[in-house]
């Protein structure tokens, strides 16, 4: 009769433990949402991609500063006479199984991660071919010149191909579950002891790791708390050792109490606002019906003018984001330093700017927005409506679930509406590609471009972003496009999430600003 | 009795395929799966080509078709988050809901029959006030206030009841069970309460207002007149009159209970089938809400059931009926 104590863990894996002389470390955190699945390759989400990178590895991996540094792969060079990159393999690691890593798991994962079952496939696009030169040397030939491949692929996680094999689970599980949905088998420092789906998921040191950099937990127990009250509640009353994200009205909560403390960063998230460019008319529009007035690059600094950033920092986020004037945040490679100013405050300009486009007495649109997938993102709505109201930019607000919400931003459903951004790669050429490229599906540009901001310059500026090798030319070419579309006010950016954890006194823990979680950086003190 | 069972069940079924078109056809309003299934780096392409490997396209008549007739067969599918067997789902999350509902269920009998019994008797006692205002006030904040509450007085002030979760479980193959350790018992405490108020409040109120009733009746002024024990009076012959009725209600409202736990457990992160449901309906997972919504179906059919048997038994009259 298998019994499992919860909360007395910690006694038993002491008592365990206490015969082999050390200390048991059992950690208790909780997330908002448990990962979908265990396949590295099935789903393409935050929550999957991050606990994951605790089990499997990838060639390369981020590390606390987000910076690239080696992992499965010891170097990597640009190849020579061709487009594409050498990567060149660790020796000696071994999976969680036992078995030896070599070239052939790489091979055998690329063909996975890139087949029509995975949700990863994407990061694979620019990839033509790809080489086992020995044991120990894998050859990624792209189509173009691509500095930025080794980056793209931080995620693209590494399964042993004999067990994926023995197991039955070649492809990723696309309707139905596989071997490989609630098993792992990965080289990364953590071992997936049980899982419960939805309900726990402990963790355990892969003793075989070949990496030096991990804390000392011994334990690891994953719970979902979906409740953000709940969560709160099993983190003070210390039956939870870390809990993320914490809602903002949370934190004083917290830091007000002894044995807590909160740990503060920024997100890589960008929020803004976006505009219908291409529709005909505004859908949502009580007087002006016949024309779009957002396809006027006035009205949309109009109503950049209109929003008033500190008010919102102080009201809606309580003090704690920083205000963005491009489509990435400081410090991401790419930012342009040349372009950092954003429209300030200025309801005088912007009611004058509305009276130039010929509308001086404002109109009524559509500004939908989510309510449920960013931070306070209803009350940031609220209040941007009612300084857009100031300057007579009339916005009719709508807010739903996520779950709703692109399926109406793809049809067009909008007059304005709400995003945020992250730049998967850490680098300002990833929303180039997806929001700022003009719509086109066959070289899959331009994807999230709802309101299809079109600009010839930018469409021709991106592939030589994407192939530049000079860091120095690169930065001018990318510096160009900030400054086209900060001028066509292609969107409005608004600020840069926080990003807010909590937890007991006497745990370290490092803060990634991709909000990944990283075990191997934790300490229980 | 036979004939009188296997009638319910076939009615049920059609009970269920009603329950599964309305929540078919509601379905197509909570959202879009894909966009939940796949990453935003995504293509277009590739997410057309998902839904269209799900049948998402079809025509609903033809969705709902393939739904009910895979279901009638015993295969309910997989589930769009997770993949794994919906069924399977389902069936680990039935213990902890119906765990839950039972205790909430006995705590409201235990504490609502006594306390009906003695709000009947001394209807003026200032405890009779109290306990009718405490259970109404009790009653008209919302469930997940109550959990709140609990949770940060006796979770977090107090530190001496578990916060979330079933804590200890003991698995005995098809079930798990939270009864067997002493820290899956007082996991179950304060859900349990905060599931039961209302019940507890509906019980006192009912055995209340019908041990009044019984005791203005002649039987009883009688058995007062021939000296019977007051004790005996009360609690044998008085209480024994005003079950028939509460155990109709009780009974009836124990659906509900097992239906309506969604918000104790999402309060309690109670690993049950409300949460899984509330889960589901976060990642538009169709599959899982449909069989959630036809079980529940099931189960409120099985409720009706064992309380018509149970009218049946206590009933002499009925049974005369049914034989004619």
């Amino acid at each position: 009769m298998p019994i499992s104590y919860l909360r007395t863990t910690a006694l038993t894996g002491a008592a365990l433990l206490a015969a082999t002389a050390s200390f048991a470390e059992t950690f208790r955190y909780a997330t908002t949402t448990d990962p979908q699945t265990l396949d590295p390759h099935a789903v393409s989400s935050a929550p999957v991609l991050s606990f994951l990178n605790n089990v499997y590895e990838g060639l390369v991996r981020r590390g606390r500063d987000m910076s690239i540094e080696p992992s499965l792969a010891t170097a990597w060079e640009p190849l020579e006479g061709e487009n594409g990159w050498r990567f060149t393999l660790r020796e000696g690691v071994t999976f969680q199984d036992g078995s030896t890593f070599d070239a052939a798991d790489v091979m055998f994962s690329y063909e996975r991660a890139s087949s029509e079952a995975s949700d990863v496939r994407s990061w694979f696009a620019p990839v033509t071919d790809v080489r086992v030169v020995d044991d120990y040397t894998v050859d990624f030939v792209t189509s173009a010149p691509n500095p930025l491949f080794p980056d793209s692929i931080a995620n693209f996680m590494i399964m042993d191909s004999d067990w994926a094999e023995a197991n039955d689970a070649a492809l990723p599980a696309r309707d139905a579950e596989n071997f490989a949905t609630r098993n792992v088998n990965g080289t990364g420092p953590f071992v997936v002891a049980s899982r419960d789906p939805g309900v726990e998921t402990r963790l355990t040191p892969h003793e075989g790791w070949w990496g030096e950099d991990r804390g000392n937990v011994t334990e690891a127990i994953l719970t979902p708390i979906g409740n953000a009250a709940t969560g709160l509640a099993a983190l003070l009353s210390g039956e939870i050792d870390f809990i993320e994200p914490v809602p903002l009205q949370d934190v004083a909560q917290i830091e007000g109490r002894d044995g807590f403390k909160v740990l503060e960063g920024e997100e890589t998230r960008v929020i803004m606002f976006g505009f219908g460019h291409e529709h005909d008319t505004l859908l949502y529009s009580s007087d002006v019906t016949d024309e779009n007035p957002f396809s006027d690059p006035r009205v949309r600094l109009a109503a950049a003018h209109a929003i008033n950033i500190d008010a919102i920092d102080r009201v809606v986020m309580r003090g704690k984001i920083e205000p963005a004037s491009q489509l990435v945040p400081e410090g991401i490679s790419g930012y342009s330093d040349a372009n950092s100013d954003r429209p300030g405050y200025d309801p005088d300009r912007a009611r004058e700017l509305l009276a130039e486009a010929g509308y001086p007495d404002g109109f009524s649109f559509g500004l939908k927005c989510t309510n449920d997938r960013y931070i306070n993102d209803e009350s940031l709505c609220r209040a941007a409506a009612s300084m857009f109201a100031a300057v007579g930019l009339d916005a009719e607000l709508t807010t739903m679930p996520v779950r709703n919400y692109w399926e109406q931003l793809r049809a067009d459903d909008f007059d304005m509406y709400l995003l945020g951004w992250s730049p998967g790669t850490f680098d300002a050429e990833h929303p180039i590609r997806f929001l700022l490229h003009s719509q086109d599906d066959e070289k899959k540009l331009g994807s999230w471009n709802f309101g299809n901001y079109s600009n010839a310059r930018v469409d021709e500026l991106l592939p030589m972003v994407q192939q530049e090798l000079d860091p120095a030319k690169r930065q001018e070419l990318i510096d160009e496009i900030v400054a086209l579309t900060q001028e066509d006010v292609a969107y409005v950016p608004l600020y840069t999430q926080p990003l807010i954890w909590a937890m007991k006194d006497n745990i370290d823990v490092t803060q990634r600003a991709d909000n990944f979680f990283m075990l191997r950086w934790v300490d229980v003190n | 009795m036979v004939y009188f069972i296997l009638k319910r069940l076939v009615q049920s079924v059609f009970v269920m395929l009603a329950v599964a078109l309305l929540a078919f056809s509601l379905f197509r309003f909570v959202g879009d799966p894909v966009s939940q299934m796949t990453g935003v780096e995504t293509t277009v392409e590739d997410q057309e080509r998902l839904r269209e490997e799900l049948g998402l396209n079809d025509p609903f008549p033809i969705q709902f078709y393939r739904f009910a007739t895979d279901m009638l067969q015993g295969d309910f599918g997989f589930s769009y988050r997770t993949r794994q067997p919906v069924s399977e789902m389902i069936v680990t999350r039935i213990p902890a809901t119906l765990e839950l509902g039972i205790v909430a269920l006995i705590i409201s009998l235990i504490i609502g029959i006594p306390a009906g019994v003695y709000t009947a008797l001394r209807p003026r006692g200032a405890l009779t006030q109290a306990l009718l205002l405490t259970t109404l006030v009790g009653v008209s904040i919302p469930t997940f206030v109550i959990g709140i509450m609990l949770i940060f007085f006796f979770g977090v002030q107090l530190g001496w009841l578990p916060t979330f979760g079933r804590g200890g479980t003991v698995d005995l193959g098809v079930w798990t069970t939270s009864f067997l350790t002493v820290d899956g018992l007082r996991s179950l405490i304060l859900p349990a309460i905060t599931l039961g108020v209302y019940q507890l409040t509906l019980t006192m109120r009912l055995v209340r207002a019908e041990m009044m009733e019984v005791m203005r009746s002649d039987y009883i002024r009688f058995a007062t007149a021939r000296g019977i024990p007051y004790r005996q009076l009360y609690y044998q012959h008085a209480l024994a009159n005003t079950m028939i009725p509460v155990i109709t209600i009780i009974g009836l409202q124990f659906g509900g209970v097992i239906a309506f736990s969604i918000v104790t457990e999402s309060v309690f992160q109670w690993p049950g089938m409300g949460l899984l449901f509330l889960e589901s309906i976060r990642f538009v997972d169709i599959p899982v809400m449909s069989v959630y919504l036809v079980v529940i179906a099931f189960f409120f059919v099985l409720v009706n059931m064992a309380v018509d048997l149970l009218y049946l038994a206590i009933d002499p009259r009925l049974r005369v009926k049914e034989a004619a």
